[in-house]
């Protein structure tokens, strides 16, 4: 297993940047998510640690080996690919060996290999098909299968679960969580699920055209987001941002209500982020602020209340299931300020506000 | 540093393309050198060898030989009238037959056959449905309309290769335009009929212009073949009557073969050489020119 | 009414552009007697003999020579091509070398007369003492069947997903591997295509044959015209028939047996190229 570390690493087309001086560093076993919008440079990232893509600055380190120039396979890294990549000539078992007989292993150990990551795989009645004989499910067992058999000392997954229907796509994942207990492998996954990324992450990432904007656990960066972006892309529902500016004793909500809230330092607040379970509907005159309810999605075990509040704009709040009020009702909003963030101007989080 | 890594690749790309490359240059590279250096040349099949220097004398024999641009006018007169009745009449066919065809492929391989046959073969068929006693064509002709056409003859031979050559390739075109016909999505044509257009205001304003690109290329492409035609017309009237049916390619090969003249042959075919490829390269600019514009 | 129309339309088409092929066919099927007589399309007797008399060696006419000869070429011509074009083709779509150069430069090979190229390989084939040879002459159609494969082929890899590409790489195959351990394989129904094409196109090759051999190595479409300059007393239209017959059969078969593959490579090189 191994540690994995970019050092300043980028990489142009011409002269287009799409990851600039990027620092990364992966301890040995960890399980790293990377998210980010379509296009930030996720796949180019994970295409430039296995040696696909060429890294046109920095370095990039694998056990404390600068493998910048090395190949893909002098790297010992695996890779799983969105699209399976099985070569549709060969059957499972030669899929899965294929690697191994290029490095020249004797045939019975490439089976005995084949065979016991078939296993763990839950793939050994497939071994004889040909991937078109494949489900999809059964497809991306054997992508990874191929990259088990290997014994790689890292894995990189691109967005290896999308291609999945909803109920498959939770039972990959829980197997992938399983996978990386039993191998305890160094992982980096590329995903666009959010709930991928807070369940098997130990650290999440998040891009923003080729730059790091955040790293953390997916406690830290849920609850304590480092700027507006963080704060915007982590979490589903997404968080509201109320503009506010400082007053006296707290913040005032644009002129629709006010928090009380002590603030030290010079801090100049810009926006209130508060995620929509933070916010509870209370009666008109009792709440922070107060608005219309204009939508009311009843979601099963809790309703999603969208409450216009004049310049605050549209308010998502998380109510109970069987809440009480109705379209078109006025109400009060009461937010939860411990648990909510403050952004400046420029976006950035404001840390004493708790 | 970093392009360390990418070497190798493309090193080993290099190395796959090698063989290809040595290949053209061996037996396209040292003939068109060949070619250059004979064309300014005195050369006979005795001197081969010792070619003298003439400067351009070669280019001026050619430039001044009325049979040279006879056959240029024959090769482009014959590669546009064909090119422009094959496609025509393949389009005709295609958006008129495919009913048809759409429900039995196997029509289409009929249709197909003459395009598997050799070019030299059906010249030589020709040759037969044409002659005067054992050919259907004359015989057929005489005993229901009492005529008598001299099919290959001084002022007929030209319409008859004309003809010979457009039944042979009206397949291709046909080919082609039935591809993209079929090519074209039904929600366009049945988008068009909730719109309420007719069937011919269909064909006008929205399936021939789809086909268009198609059509200009088979167009060009039946004009190239058209243009450097040479085997059914060589067995079926060699260059006559009286070089009247010699095209450029057969102009060169008779230059060369029968009349020995070298450098004139060697001559001609740098020209066409040249022309042949500044307006294919021509024509590969504007098409990607096209491209771009439209991306 | 229009359907009616249409089959006649086909039948038509059909029939005229078929036409000499029938009228060879059946004049093949005549008797000597019968051809002096019916020079309809109809045949009275059908009879056997020029087939037999086609397949009698004499000294001068050798049927079994020229066919020998066209599938000998054919197949150097073909197979060349195809192994010559399969790596190239891997360069250009995945390596994306010679995109701009070699690639446009092969293609416009196959729209460029190919006899301004004949007199100097006539005269390197005099020294090389490959005039009159099957090499020779297969290496030649090589070239012509160049553009097609090539064609043909960077467009099947181009539609492969770079991914499995990649894929093998990780599994630590050189670019090399790749090409014959993973992209040859699958795309196996494009190297048969350019195969066929190119089996067809050589068979049918009228003009090096004719410049570049005189008698070991005359393929069948030259050595048929030596048939219709038969010796003494004219043409004998049976044996003439006969022999373009049969020189027409091999890729007429094998085109329609394969004729849906074809179809679609011609539509390949003529709008990609
Ligand atoms: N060969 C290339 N040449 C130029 N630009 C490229 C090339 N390949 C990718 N890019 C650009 O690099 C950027 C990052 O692409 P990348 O595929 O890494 O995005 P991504 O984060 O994986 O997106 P997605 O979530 O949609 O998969 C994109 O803006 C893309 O347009
Ligand atoms: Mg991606």
């Amino acid at each position: 297993m191994a540690t994995i570390s970019l050092k300043k690493a980028g990489k142009q087309y011409g002269n287009l940047e799409i990851i600039r001086e990027l620092d990364l560093d992966l301890a040995d076993g960890e399980f790293v998510v990377i998210v980010g919008p379509s296009g930030c440079g996720k796949s180019t990232l994970l295409r430039m640690i296995a040696g696909l893509e060429e890294t046109t600055s920095g370095q990039i380190f694998i056990d404390g080996r600068d493998v910048t120039a090395a190949s893909p396979v002098e790297r010992k890294l695996a890779m799983v690919f969105q699209s399976y990549a099985l070569y549709p000539h060969m059957t499972v078992r030669r899929n899965m060996g294929f690697g191994l007989k290029l490095a020249k292993l004797p045939a019975d150990r490439i089976k005995a290999k084949v065979e016991a990551a078939a296993e763990t795989l839950k793939l050994t009645h497939l071994l004889e098909r040909y991937p078109k004989e494949l489900s999809g499910g059964q497809r991306q067992r054997v992508a990874i299968g191929r990259a088990i058999v290997r014994e790689p000392v890292g894995f990189l997954f691109d967005e290896p679960l999308s291609n999945l229907d909803a109920a498959l796509r939770v039972d990959m994942r829980l197997e992938i969580a399983k996978l990386h207990r039993t191998l305890g492998a160094t992982m980096i996954y590329v995903t666009h699920d959010q709930v991928e990324a807070m369940t098997l992450a130990d650290r999440i990432v998040v891009m923003k055209d080729g730059r790091i904007m955040q790293q953390g656990s997916p406690q830290a960066l849920y609850q304590t987001p480092a700027n507006l972006f963080v704060a915007q892309f982590i979490g589903s529902p997404k968080m509201n941002l109320l503009p506010c500016r400082r007053s006296a004793d707290g913040l005032d909500l644009s002129g629709e209500g006010s928090i009380r809230l002590p603030l030290s330092g010079p801090a100049a607040p810009a926006h209130l982020g508060a995620r929509p379970e933070h916010l509870s509907l209370v009666s008109p005159d009792s709440g922070d602020c107060r608005g219309t309810i204009e939508v009311s999605e009843y979601l099963g075990g809790n309703t999603s209340v969208f409450v216009r509040a004049g310049k605050l704009g549209l308010i998502n709040v998380s109510a109970p299931a069987d809440t009480p009020y109705r379209i078109g009702e006025t109400v009060g909003i009461r937010i939860d300020a411990a648990s909510s963030s403050l952004f400046d101007d420029a976006g950035a989080a404001i840390a004493a506000n708790r | 540093m970093t392009k360390a890594q990418q070497r190798p690749l493309i090193q080993e790309f290099r190395l796959l393309a090698t063989p290809v490359v040595l290949f053209l240059l061996v037996f396209l590279g040292f003939p068109a050198i060949v070619n250059l250096i004979y064309s300014v040349s005195d050369v006979s099949f005795e001197t081969l060898r010792q070619p003298e220097l003439s400067g351009l004398k070669n280019f001026a024999a050619v430039w001044s030989d009325s049979a040279f641009w006879q056959a240029s006018w024959f090769s482009f007169r014959f590669g546009l009238l064909t090119a422009v009745l094959e496609c025509t009449l393949g389009l005709f066919l295609a958006i008129f037959l495919s009913p048809l065809i759409e429900r039995r492929s196997w029509l289409m391989a009929i249709l197909m056959l003459p395009l598997m046959v050799a070019p030299a073969l059906v010249g030589l068929m020709y040759r037969l449905v044409l002659h005067e006693f054992v050919g259907p064509v004359p015989y057929y002709l005489w005993t229901y309309f009492g005529a008598s056409l001299s099919f290959l003859g001084p002022g007929s031979a030209f319409w008859t290769l004309v003809v010979v050559e457009t039944l042979q390739w009206t397949p291709f075109a046909l080919l082609l335009f039935y591809m993209a016909y079929q090519a074209i999505p039904s929600e366009i044509a049945e988008a068009s009929a909730m719109d309420g257009a007719k069937s011919h205001h269909r064909l006008w304003y929205i399936e021939l212009p789809l086909m268009l690109p198609t059509i200009v290329v088979a167009l060009l492409i039946r004009f190239i073949d058209g243009f450097r035609v040479f085997d059914n017309v060589y067995v079926l009237t060699g260059s006559g009557p009286g070089g009247s049916t010699a095209s450029l390619s057969i102009y060169i090969y008779e230059a060369f073969f029968k009349q020995g003249a070298i450098g004139k042959a060697v001559a001609a075919s740098v020209i066409l050489f040249v022309v042949s490829f500044a307006v294919l390269y021509g024509l590969n600019f504007i098409a990607s020119r096209r491209k771009g514009a439209i991306r | 009414m229009i359907t009616a129309l249409r089959w006649l339309a086909f039948a038509t088409a059909a029939f005229a552009m078929n036409f000499p092929i029938l009228v060879t066919l059946s004049t093949s099927l005549k008797s000597t007697r019968e051809l002096s007589t019916n020079p309809g399309l109809w045949v009275q007797a059908p009879t056997l003999d020029n087939y037999l008399a086609v397949f009698q060696v004499t000294d001068r006419l050798n049927i079994f020579l020229y066919l020998f000869n066209s599938l000998s070429v054919a197949l150097i011509g073909t197979v060349l091509a195809v192994a010559l074009a399969l790596p190239a083709a891997y360069a250009i779509a995945r390596g994306r070398l010679g995109e701009r150069t070699l690639l446009p430069f092969i293609v416009n090979l196959r729209a460029v007369p190919l006899i301004i190229f004949a007199i100097p390989l006539y005269m390197m084939f005099q020294w090389l003492a490959l005039l009159d040879t099957r090499l020779g002459l297969g290496l030649i159609l090589t070239i012509v069947n160049l553009p097609l494969a090539l064609v043909i082929l960077v467009n099947a890899i181009h539609d492969l997903p770079a991914e499995l590409d990649e894929a093998a790489l990780m599994d630590g195959a050189s670019r090399t591997q790749i090409l014959f351990r993973v992209i040859a394989p699958v795309c196996r129904p494009a190297i048969v295509t350019s195969l066929i094409f190119g089996f067809i196109t050589a068979w049918n090759e009228f003009l090096f044959g004719l410049m570049l051999t005189t008698s070991k190595a005359v393929p069948i479409t030259v050595g048929a015209s030596f048939f219709f300059a038969a010796s003494g007393g004219g043409v004998q239209w049976g044996m003439a028939s006969a022999v373009m017959i049969v020189g027409a059969l091999p890729p007429v078969l094998l085109g329609l047996i394969m004729y849906r593959q074809i179809s679609g490579s011609m539509t390949a090189g003529a709008v990609k190229g």
